[in-house]
C-alpha cells in the first residue's frame, strides 16, 4: 500500500497506530517522522519502537537533547531528533554516520530540517494536528515496507 | 598528604560548555573554569553537533590550562583525572574524555570515569560538604535539566573504609525533559533560546493562576513525569487565542535583532501572555515538586537533593522550600554556577569514586546514552 492516511483520536490510540507499523518493520528501514511541536512524533515513535521488540514505550522518551537514542532488545533501533539542528547539514556532519553502517531500524524525528541521502527502504509519515486529541497520521510507503497490512 | 586533600581535575564536555576545574578533598574549590557555546548556538536557535565538538576542540586545551593556573597547581600535583562519559552528545563527550584519557596516560595519574549524572549529585554535596553540613542520606535527588528529569535515591556503603555512593533510579520522564517543554514553549511564543531564564523572569508578571493546565495523568510509575502534554495544551492555548500572534511576531522580530532577555521581551508582552507563562511555569514546577516529595515521603528520605540547570529556576526553589519544610524535610539546592554543567561537579564526583578505588584503563568509552542506575 503505496500511501494512506489515518485518523487517531487519543494518545492511546497512535500508540497503538505505532505499534502495528514497528510489529512490521524489518531491518534496514528508515522512518521518516515530519509534523508540528506536539503532533505526536514521541508518541508515534513509542509505539514503533515498542512494536519493533526493541523497548518499551516507557522507555522511548524525547531524543531531542542527545539527538540520538538506541534501543537494541533484539532489533536495532535509533530514534533520531533533529529538532535542535539549527542549521542545515546532511546527516553525514552530525557525528551519526554509524548509525547507518549497519542494519537498523531508524527513526528520524523533524526529518523536514535535513535532506537524508540513503539506499534503505523509506517510509514517510506526517503527523498533524486536527484537534487537542485528533492526529490526523499520513503515511507515504513506495517500498511497500507495510505492505503487510 | 591527607585523603582530604587529594587534587583533582575535572573535565566535562557533554553538551554545550566546555568545563576543566581542580577540586581538592572533593569539596574545595580551587578553580572551575566554564567556556560556554550558547552564544554560538543561538544564532542557529539550537546546537549544532558538529560546530559543538569542534568548539569543544578549540577550548579543552586553554580551558585547562586556566583551571590550572587559577588553582595554582600543575599538572604534576594532580592526584586524579576524572571525566565525564556520558550521557550526552557522542562527539562532545569524545573531545573531553580522549583529552582527560591522554593527559592521565602522559601523567601516569589515575583515570576516573564519571557519570554526568552522578556529577549532578555531587554538585549538591560538593557544596553541603564545603559549607561543613552532612545531608543525611538517603537523599532523593531530582536532576531537571534541558536533557535531563530524573530521580535517583542516593545512599552510601562503606567499600574499602570509603563511602561508596549508589543510585537506584525510582522515576524519569516518558517523553520531555522540564528545560525541554521550556526551551518549546519559548519557542512557540517567541521567547528567544534557551527558553528557562526568560520564562522564569517573566512569569513573576503574570497570574500563575489565570489558566488550569491539569496535571498529567500517567499509568505505572507514579513518580514518572510527562511535559509534552503540557507543551501541547500550551500550543493549542495560543492557537484557541490568535489575538496572541501579533506580539509573538514583534517578538520575534526583536529576536533578530538583538533585543533579548526578558525587560526587552516584557515590553512587547500582553498580560494575556504573562499569564499563559506564569500559569505553564506554575504547572511544571508543581508537577516537579510535588512528585519529587512524594518519592521521598514513600522511600523514607528525609534529604532532597535538586540539582541540573532547571534548579536554578526561582519558583521551583521557592516551592521546594516551602513545601518539604511542613514535612520534616531538608533541601539541597546548589548555587546557580554549581546547578548548571560545570567541571567541579565531575571532579567531585571523581573523588568519591577515587576514595572508594575505582580506577578506569584506556579502555574507558565515551557513552551517549549512559544510565546511572
Amino acid at each position: 500500500m503505496p500511501s494512506r492516511e489515518i485518523v487517531t483520536r487519543s494518545w492511546e490510540e497512535t500508540i497503538q497506530r505505532g505499534r502495528e507499523i514497528g510489529e512490521q518493520l524489518k531491518p534496514p528501514v528508515l522512518i521518516l517522522l515530519s509534523g508540528d511541536l506536539g503532533a505526536g512524533k514521541t508518541t508515534l515513535t513509542k509505539g514503533i519502537v515498542s512494536g519493533a521488540g526493541a523497548a518499551t514505550e516507557e522507555e522511548v522518551t524525547s531524543p531531542t537533547f542527545t539527538l540520538v537514542h538506541k534501543y537494541d532488545r533484539g532489533v536495532r533501533v535509533y530514534h533520531v531528533d533533529l529538532y535542535r539542528i539549527g542549521d542545515l547539514h546532511d546527516l553525514e556532519t552530525l557525528g551519526l554516520e554509524d548509525v547507518f553502517t549497519e542494519r537498523a531500524v531508524v527513526i528520524v524525528e523533524w526529518s523536514e530540517k535535513l535532506a537524508l541521502r540513503t539506499d534503505w527502504p523509506v517510509v514517510r509519515i506526517h503527523l498533524e494536528h486536527v484537534s487537542e486529541d485528533v492526529r490526523r497520521i499520513s503515511i507515504d510507503d513506495p517500498a511497500g515496507v507495510l505492505s503487510a497490512s | 598528604m591527607t585523603t582530604q586533600e587529594h587534587l583533582i581535575l575535572g573535565i566535562e564536555s557533554s553538551c554545550d560548555e566546555t568545563a576543566a576545574a581542580i577540586v581538592a578533598g572533593g569539596k574545595r574549590i580551587l578553580s572551575s573554569v566554564v567556556a560556554s557555546q550558547v552564544e554560538i548556538h543561538r544564532k542557529y536557535g539550537g546546537v549544532v553537533p558538529e560546530l559543538a565538538s569542534r568548539e569543544h576542540l578549540r577550548q579543552i586545551v586553554p580551558v585547562v590550562r586556566e583551571a590550572c593556573e587559577q588553582a595554582g597547581v600543575s599538572l604534576r600535583d594532580l592526584d586524579a583525572i576524572a571525566v565525564t562519559r556520558g550521557p550526552g552528545l557522542i562527539g562532545a563527550l569524545l573531545v573531553g574524555m580522549t583529552y582527560g584519557k591522554v593527559l592521565a596516560l602522559a601523567l601516569g595519574k589515575p583515570l576516573i570515569g564519571v557519570n554526568h549524572l552522578e556529577g549532578h549529585v555531587h554538585a549538591v554535596l560538593l557544596e553541603a560538604h564545603a559549607a561543613g553540613r552532612r545531608p543525611a542520606l538517603p537523599a532523593m535527588c531530582l536532576i531537571v535539566s534541558g536533557g535531563h528529569t530524573v530521580i535517583y535515591r542516593v545512599t552510601t556503603e562503606a567499600v574499602n573504609g570509603a563511602e561508596a555512593f549508589s543510585y537506584a533510579r525510582i522515576g524519569g520522564t516518558r517523553d520531555d525533559a522540564a528545560g525541554e517543554a521550556y526551551d518549546k514553549v519559548a519557542r512557540m511564543l517567541a521567547l528567544g533560546y534557551p527558553g528557562g531564564p526568560v520564562i522564569d523572569r517573566l512569569a513573576e508578571h503574570g497570574n500563575p493562576r489565570a489558566i488550569r493546565f491539569g496535571q498529567p495523568k500517567i499509568k505505572g510509575n507514579p513518580y514518572d513525569f510527562s511535559f509534552s502534554g503540557l507543551k501541547t495544551a500550551v500550543l493549542y492555548h495560543v492557537k484557541r487565542n490568535p489575538q496572541l500572534q501579533p506580539e509573538i511576531e514583534a517578538r520575534q522580530q526583536a529576536i533578530e535583532r538583538g533585543e533579548r532577555g526578558a525587560d526587552a521581551l516584557r515590553a512587547l508582552s500582553t498580560p494575556a501572555t504573562l499569564d499563559l507563562i506564569a500559569s505553564f511555569q506554575r504547572a511544571a514546577v508543581e508537577n516537579l515538586v510535588g512528585r519529587t516529595l512524594e518519592a521521598a515521603a514513600h522511600y523514607g528520605a528525609r534529604t532532597v537533593f535538586v540539582s541540573g540547570g532547571v534548579a536554578a529556576n526561582s519558583e521551583l526553589r521557592r516551592l521546594f522550600e516551602a513545601e518539604a519544610a511542613p514535612l520534616g524535610m531538608e533541601v539541597y539546592l546548589p548555587s546557580r554556577a554549581l546547578s548548571t554543567d560545570n567541571a567541579a561537579m565531575i571532579a567531585a564526583a571523581g573523588h568519591a569514586r577515587l576514595l572508594a578505588g575505582e580506577r578506569a584503563d584506556a579502555s574507558l568509552n565515551a557513552e551517549a546514552n549512559l544510565p546511572l542506575a
